[in-house]
């Protein structure tokens, strides 16, 4: 293949080995032939694949120019960097790594403070009173200003922070902050507290495609093949493997098992033997297990699949619908 | 596409007849820098501007931007000479730079700017007259002429006798477009901001100002909260008293609602508003008769100026989204729609900049600014 489809991979840290598992486990395997110095990677299952080893921020920025094709990077930077995100970019999956949130977090000592609104009136009144707008700490400038104008807020000032926002307000650079947290421990160790409806953003990493790259035939086959796999693995994990023999195993049972816990028989009704296969989302596995033996099965046995593929390849028409 | 062959020289020749329309009226020209302090803009703007500001910094790290109007340089440069309060008269012509998105950035704007006069009514006539004449000096036809009062709506709040907390609230809405009815609708139905504190607010209610920083200092300790951020234990305070002064009343009462919402309903000529405005001050008891004196004087000083009256359109809901206007506000609009969106021509009074840039005292102040690219599609060729 001539025109290769190029995949952002986060360069380093936590970010990339998630990575490389997320992929691995679609089995697609990220080569670095020069080792972890080497920006380019490929993938020996897929020839038509480059990969392109950037920080999560030139992921973004190659995603929203049309660099790359495809990307690995956090829906808070897809939509802190990139003005208008869902008509440039296709958020195509979240990937089950890299959660946070986004949060508007005030001081611990702001006790009549709890509400976005109580956060308005606070911000009025510090302008009204002080002379300037409170001060706002973040690195993601858009963000917060889409979401305080959502909250009718304009008595604020953003204060650029790249690195340890969190502790502005006790330094005095700002008031308040918006800063991505996990578990909110930094931001009660600095003594902040997030804002009841302050949570902007429930953030993860995604696999985004560019609508701005250049989609040939080639690239689109690619992204077909690529897509396919990450979706059969996808599938995979919301269903289990069941199966049994028995003689009273008909079809009036299997339907009724379809309407009772979702399952679906991918290879059709019992077989003349009573040899049956179903699909089973996972939470309900047990209660399948009691209805088939209360139906006469001996024997229930469940895998996890590790890869189920469909006709459909849903993440590749979400793309296509979009590229039109 | 004629704004588009118009070479820029010829442009500017052209917008030259505009400085001289202002140097023969009194205005002094004046040329500030391209590139100011990006601080004052978003200060006085808000955060909203930024999105359309062109942003750098220097090698000490202070942001600066291209200018996006020339309002705040000309007044600045006013202060940077002292005397803050003495009358004077400026006019420019230059370009500003905002990111629309689309198009070019950089615009050719000129405008004036009155300082420091007290006959406001007057000037704000002379103001409007003369950003009519600049239309005209295009050979643009008669524009529409949108007029708002933004001081008006100031008064109506502080008459209406509002709780400080809410008097802020309507204040800092109005100046954002389109939320004022929302704002009243949740005012309405508010269950107020004091649900959430109810334990607080009754062991606060009738306290005093030093009682009320006693139980939140309390309050701070028992939860082991040692560094206040940003806000004083007296601040803090002070909004639970204000919130527990609200009391059960945490709703805009319905006759007080249906006076905003019948004063925001007003639209006609200037007559027929005072009229109206006049009739809705003596229905609710509310002493309107100095804003209103002053509306009907400026509405004289426009006849007198040859401005017609009654093609004026007046809207109460009219306002200009920065909260530096303090008065008239007002807009010129093309009749014709053409290509280019947005007035021909923008103004008002801005009392407040001024102080809010550093001055001591008040300084009454009204300007305009017209759009050179605008005024030539809606004029045609000279």
């Amino acid at each position: 293949m001539n025109e290769p489809l190029i995949v952002g991979v986060p360069s380093k840290g936590r970010l990339m080995e998630n990575a490389h598992a997320f992929f691995a486990r679609a089995g697609i395997t990220l080569l670095q032939p020069g080792g972890g110095r080497d920006y380019r990677g490929t993938v020996p299952e897929l020839p038509g694949v480059e990969i392109a080893y950037l920080s999560t921020a030139d992921i973004v920025t190659n995603l929203a120019q049309g660099a790359i094709h495809l990307g690995v990077a956090g829906e808070d930077l897809v939509r802190e960097m990139i003005p208008d995100a869902d008509a440039r970019v296709v958020l195509l999956d979240g990937l089950g790594f890299g959660n946070a949130n986004v949060v508007v977090a005030v001081p611990q000592a702001w006790i009549d403070v709890r509400t976005m609104r109580d956060l308005d009136d606070v911000a009025t009144a510090f302008h009204h009173k002080r002379g300037r707008r409170v001060r706002v700490a973040t690195k993601y400038v858009n963000l917060t200003r889409g979401f305080f104008s959502r909250h009718g807020i304009a008595d604020y000032r953003i204060v650029e922070s790249l690195g340890a926002t969190e502790g502005a307000p006790a330094s005095g650079t700002a008031e308040l902050i918006v800063d991505i947290t996990t578990t909110g421990s930094t931001l009660a160790a600095n003594g902040l507290k997030v804002v009841d409806d302050g949570v902007m953003l429930r953030s993860q990493a995604n696999l985004v495609a560019s609508l701005q790259a250049e989609w040939g035939t080639d690239a689109r086959a690619t992204a077909r093949a690529l897509l396919d796999r990450i979706a059969a693995e996808r599938r995979a994990h919301t269903m289990r493997e069941v199966r049994t023999r028995f003689p009273d195993a008909d079809a009036e049972m299997v339907a009724e098992a379809k309407g009772r816990f979702g399952v679906i028989a991918p290879l059709g009704g019992p077989t003349s033997s009573g040899m049956l296969t179903l699909l089973c989302p996972p939470d309900a596995v047990h209660l399948l297990a009691t209805f088939l033996r209360e139906h006469g099965a001996e024997h229930v046995m469940v895998a996890a699949p590790e890869y189920v593929f469909a006709r459909e390849n849903p993440l590749f028409d979400k793309l296509a619908e979009r590229l039109g | 596409m004629a704004s588009d062959r118009t070479s820029s020289s010829a442009r500017t020749n052209r917008a030259d007849g505009l400085v001289d329309l202002y140097e023969r009226a009194g205005y002094l020209r004046v040329e500030p820098a391209v590139l100011q302090p990006a601080d004052d803009f978003l200060e006085l703007a808000g955060e909203e501007l930024r999105r359309s500001l062109f942003i750098t910094s220097d090698a000490r790290g202070r942001e600066l931007c291209l200018r996006p109007d020339l309002t705040i340089p000309v007044c600045r440069g006013h202060l940077e000479q002292g005397a803050p309060g003495r009358p004077a008269a400026y006019c420019y012509l230059g370009p500003v730079f905002r990111d629309r998105g689309e198009g070019s950035a950089e615009l050719l704007q000129a405008g004036i700017e009155s300082l420091g006069r007290a006959d406001r009514e007057a000037a704000d006539a002379e103001c409007l007259a003369l950003a009519l004449e600049s239309v005209r000096q295009y050979g643009a036809a008669d524009p529409e002429i949108r007029m708002g009062d933004v001081g008006l709506f100031m008064a109506l709040v502080a008459a209406l006798d509002l709780p400080p907390a809410w008097q802020r609230r309507l204040i800092k809405d109005f100046n954002r477009a389109g939320t004022l009815e929302a704002d009243l609708a949740t005012l309405k139905l508010a269950r107020g901001a004091g649900a959430e504190h109810a334990g607080v607010l009754a062991a606060l209610a009738g306290s005093d100002p030093a009682a009320a920083r006693a139980l939140v200092a309390d309050l701070l300790s028992i939860a082991g909260i040692k560094a206040v951020g940003g806000r004083t234990v007296a601040e803090i305070a002070e909004r639970f008293l204000e919130q527990a002064e609200l009391g059960a009343a945490t709703r805009l009462p319905a006759e007080t609602s249906a006076v905003l919402e019948r004063y925001l309903a007003i639209v006609g000529d200037p007559d027929e508003a005072s009229a109206a405005l006049r009739t809705l001050a003596s229905d609710a008891a509310l002493d309107l008769s100095a804003p209103l004196d002053a509306f009907e004087q400026r509405s004289g000083f426009l006849a007198a100026g040859g401005v017609d009256v009654s093609g004026i359109r007046f809207a109460t809901a009219f306002g200009r989204t920065l909260d530096y206007y303090s008065g008239m506000v007002f807009e010129l609009h093309a009749k014709k729609k053409g290509r280019a969106n947005g007035p021909l021509a923008a103004g008002g009074r801005y009392d407040r900049l001024l102080t809010l840039l550093g001055s001591a005292n008040p300084v009454p102040a009204v300007g305009f600014a017209v759009w050179i690219e605008r005024l030539e599609q809606a004029g045609g060729r000279p």
